[in-house]
């Protein structure tokens, strides 16, 4: 029997953020669907409410036009939704078989039985009797698929799949997921990786901001309109003017930046070399998770890499720690503005203090000077026009447009000759994202520089005087950025090359 | 309806007021347990709350066990502030006292004004040397302190054991596992003539003093208090991590060192197996109790001392074993931590008539 499933008018609200702003798609059995779209473009979200994980604030489910009631994992299962998750829930401890029977309602015999029989029909090799923890990562999930295929679903969805598996498995996993969608089961695959969208399915639904912004026929697809209709292709046309920085002074220097990873959920990176010249704005474009977390804090010095040499202003700080690397007049912004570069529950002068640099005296002699922090961050609060003037408050009463001034304020007290920043403007309103954007340019216009990894291409183009992408770990060649088109950048951050 | 739902902040006051809160449960939840064992719950209350405290004698007991128990709790508030999770301070108490012990019966037939000082510092240096082992493992072989300090409790304890059985047992002890008794230069000096009381309270209130100061008005304070709350952030701001670890551990250990001693030297004045009803046990909760704040450590481990002299009492009068001391210890952390809930969610009571219009 051919299954509908039909999403209609979803919204989710969280404080400050619309997830899921009015999502209507619909999918038939048969095909295989990608919902593809950016980290925070609210796949995830809907993903959760199909799966009955939260609730939507409004709009509603059908499945055959009935209309599903998805309160809980629960229901979702009763009603024949299958869902693996980017992270397994499995018990490690426990054999695949104990892990499989733990949810299951009939005998270990018959389920034995009906475990055998999936193995055999998908040509699965797993032992069902080994403890989970030996397994790979995509036998690992081979289990997850079984417990769903155990429920006969009707509808398969499948969250990032392909981010902890070899090139070998995810062939296996495209070879499975077509079987599936042959036998009838409708299949949702959520990713960000435009190259899988192309090879594996049949229609394609972009997200961003919440919004599906386009649905299409993958066949109509290339890996640059997908990267455009993901990241968004209405570019402004100001451009800061580009410094005449040729025959300026390299003031930063990386050679021979590697970097592995034991983590599967972390990226390793693969012989970086580039340098900043002074005055100079050089972005770092790329979908996210293909490094740059990884990238930024081996700059910031929060991971140290071995045979790394990193030159600024003819020194060597490859060893150095952030704190060490600050005193050398080098500043981070980092992601993460709201867990890492600031503390939410310590108060404004607090998080002042965290960039404390020597001529800062905000220490003296290993004591809290505490009327020099204050006095520092209340300038910090006027100067960066922070919409508060208590430096007292904890900062997590503030916005995030506002954390995000007082932590380039922060950041820039100590005039920095290179500022470091990994999407400074990520989640902000337009408002906040201009003063940003031109306190970066103005930065650069009083000769200092500045790297930008970003995933917005639109700020890069905005901002940048060379552009370079990573992917999957390796960096593009870098590119004057007057040489650079949204469509450029598409093809390289999907993956492809331009020449 | 009652809705339960997150609190952004909760009010200071709150903070601190709950762990009274979590006081008045336990002392309810004990009556309920005495009026099960059969025993009229206002009467055992007072035996175990009231009785131990309304003589001189009494509030001299209190303070003498309230004194290493605030000592050890004030060096573990530096480890848990900073996310170390030390819960060996019974070890690192018993390895002072070991080390301490050992400097004190070098002078047992000896007198002199310097003795106390060199024992009192060489049990602070044993202590911190002991809690070393789990700092220097965690840093550098990432290894889980919480493991490791653990049973280097048990490690401590039975070399006390082959001690006080063996190379250190009192040649005139007719074999008894003890050693000799310390010299008077190896005491403590008591405060009052007949009453137990001793200068080691100094030492406790010295290090309640010491650490606030520490930990609100310096750098190093400030560092522990952000590696606390995120350890993302310290990294970022490039607070180094692996000597602030080995620190915490080091006045953690040096602590309870101290408390370890100050029981050898003052009530006990000898080694035996038996020196700590797991004080380094029990000031985690102490710590807890007094939300890690100097100050509230204090009070906190002058009710936390209240339940052994209250389950000695008990034992005394209503034949009930002193090992429900160690009940209401229980009962205060759960209480507390459960009490806990109400700082980071608030209850609603809603208006169910405007809900069902709703509906």
């Amino acid at each position: 029997m051919a299954t509908d499933l039909r999403i209609s008018n979803i919204s989710k609200i969280y404080p400050g953020c619309v997830a899921n702003d009015n999502v209507s798609l619909q999918f038939k059995s048969g095909k295989i669907y990608a919902l593809l779209g950016e980290n925070g473009a609210g796949k995830s979200t809907l993903v959760k409410i199909l799966s009955g994980v939260i609730s939507p604030d409004n709009g509603e489910v059908f499945l055959n036009e009935k209309n599903l009631k998805l309160n809980s994992p629960l229901d979702a299962k009763k009603n024949k939704i299958g869902m693996v998750f980017q992270h397994f829930n499995l018990f490690e401890t426990l054999s695949v078989f104990e892990n499989l029977s733990i949810d299951a309602t009939e005998d270990n015999k018959s389920l034995r039985l009906r475990i055998n029989e999936i193995l055999k029909k998908y040509n699965f090799s797993i032992d069902l009797d080994v403890p989970v923890l030996n397994l790979s990562a995509g036998q690992k999930q081979k289990v997850e698929i079984i417990r769903c295929l155990l429920r006969s679903p009707k509808v398969l969805i499948m969250d990032e799949p392909t981010s902890v598996l070899t090139e070998q498995e995810t062939e296996e996993l495209f070879i499975s997921l077509k079987k599936f969608c042959d036998e009838g089961i409708l299949i949702i695959y959520i990713t960000h990786k435009l190259k899988e969208v192309l090879s594996l399915c049949d229609e394609v639904a972009v997200m961003r901001k919440g919004k599906v912004v386009s649905v299409s026929q993958t066949q109509n697809e290339k890996v640059e309109t997908l990267a455009n209709k993901m990241v968004g292709q209405k570019l402004a046309k100001i451009k800061k003017k580009i410094n005449i920085s040729k025959n300026k002074d390299e003031i930063f220097k990386v050679k021979h930046l590697n970097f592995y990873s034991d983590d599967p959920f972390e990226t390793n990176l693969v012989n970086l070399n580039f340098s900043v010249k002074k005055g100079e704005c050089l972005g770092i474009a790329g979908i996210s998770g293909n490094g740059q977390n990884e990238l930024f804090q081996i700059l910031s010095g929060e991971i140290i890499t071995p045979d790394t040499s990193i030159i600024f202003r003819n020194k060597e700080i490859a060893k150095l720690n952030p704190k060490q690397r600050r005193e050398y007049l080098m500043a981070f912004s980092p992601e993460d503005r709201i867990s890492q570069a600031a503390v939410p529950e310590l108060k404004i002068y607090e998080n002042v203090a965290l960039n404390n640099f020597k001529s800062s005296n905000f220490f003296e002699k290993g004591l809290v000077n505490e009327r020099k922090i204050k006095e520092h961050s209340k300038k910090i609060l006027s100067d960066f026009s922070v919409n508060t003037d208590n430096v007292e408050l904890k900062s997590q009463f503030l916005s995030g447009g506002n954390l995000q001034k007082l932590i380039l304020g922060r950041e820039l007290i100590t005039a920095p000759e290179l500022l470091i920043c990994y999407n400074p403007t990520w989640g902000l309103d337009v408002g906040a994202i201009n003063y940003i954007h031109e306190t970066l340019i103005k930065i650069n216009d009083q000769e200092k520089s500045t790297i930008l990894i970003s995933t917005d291409t639109e700020e890069l183009l905005k901002l940048s005087d060379r552009i370079a992408v990573i992917y999957k770990g390796k960096l593009s060649k870098i590119m004057p950025s007057e040489e650079v088109t949204p469509e450029k950048l598409g093809v390289l951050m999907g993956g492809g090359s331009i020449d | 309806m009652i809705k339960i739902e997150k609190r952004d902040d909760a009010p200071m006051a709150l903070y601190f007021f709950t762990p009274f809160i979590a006081i008045i449960l336990t002392i309810l939840g004990g009556g309920i347990i005495f009026y099960i064992l059969g025993f009229n719950p206002i009467e055992a209350l007072k035996f175990y709350f009231i009785t131990p405290i309304s003589n001189l004698y009494g509030l001299s007991e209190l303070l003498l066990k309230a004194t290493p128990l605030c000592l050890i709790a004030i060096g573990l508030s530096f480890c848990f502030k900073s996310n170390n999770w030390n819960i060996g301070a019974e070890g690192q108490l018993t390895f002072g006292a070991i080390v301490g012990g050992g400097v004190a019966l070098l002078f047992y037939n000896q007198e002199g004004f310097y003795i106390l000082p060199l024992v009192i510092l060489a049990g602070a240096i044993g202590g911190m040397i002991f809690a070393l082992i789990p700092a220097i493992l965690k840093t550098y072989f990432n290894t889980n302190e919480i493991l490791v300090s653990l049973m280097l409790v048990y490690v401590s304890k039975l070399l006390l054991d082959y001690l006080v059985v063996g190379p250190w047992s009192n040649p005139e002890g007719f074999n008894f596992p003890e050693t000799r008794q310390f010299s008077d230069s190896s005491r403590m000096p008591l405060l009052f003539e007949g009453l137990r009381i001793h200068a080691g309270i100094f030492l406790a209130l010295a290090a309640v003093m010491l650490s606030w100061f520490t930990l609100y008005k310096t750098y190093l304070g400030f560092q522990i208090k952000v590696s606390g709350l995120s350890l993302k952030t310290a990294k970022y701001a490039g607070f180094k991590g692996k000597t602030m670890i080995l620190f915490v551990f080091m006045i953690s250990g040096a602590c309870a060192g101290l408390a370890g001693v100050g029981e050898i030297t003052g009530p006990i004045g000898q080694l035996h197996r038996m020196i700590s009803p797991d004080y380094g046990f029990t000031a985690i909760i102490v710590a807890f109790l007094g939300r890690l704040n100097p100050f509230g450590i204090i009070f906190a481990s002058l009710v936390v001392a209240l339940t052994y002299l209250g389950a000695e009492t008990a034992q005394i009068f209503l034949q009930i074993p002193k090992y429900t001391g160690q009940v209401f210890q229980g009962m205060i952390l759960f209480f507390l931590l459960a009490s806990d809930y109400l700082l980071f969610f608030k209850v609603k009571i809603l208006n169910l008539k405007k809900n069902e219009l709703r509906h």
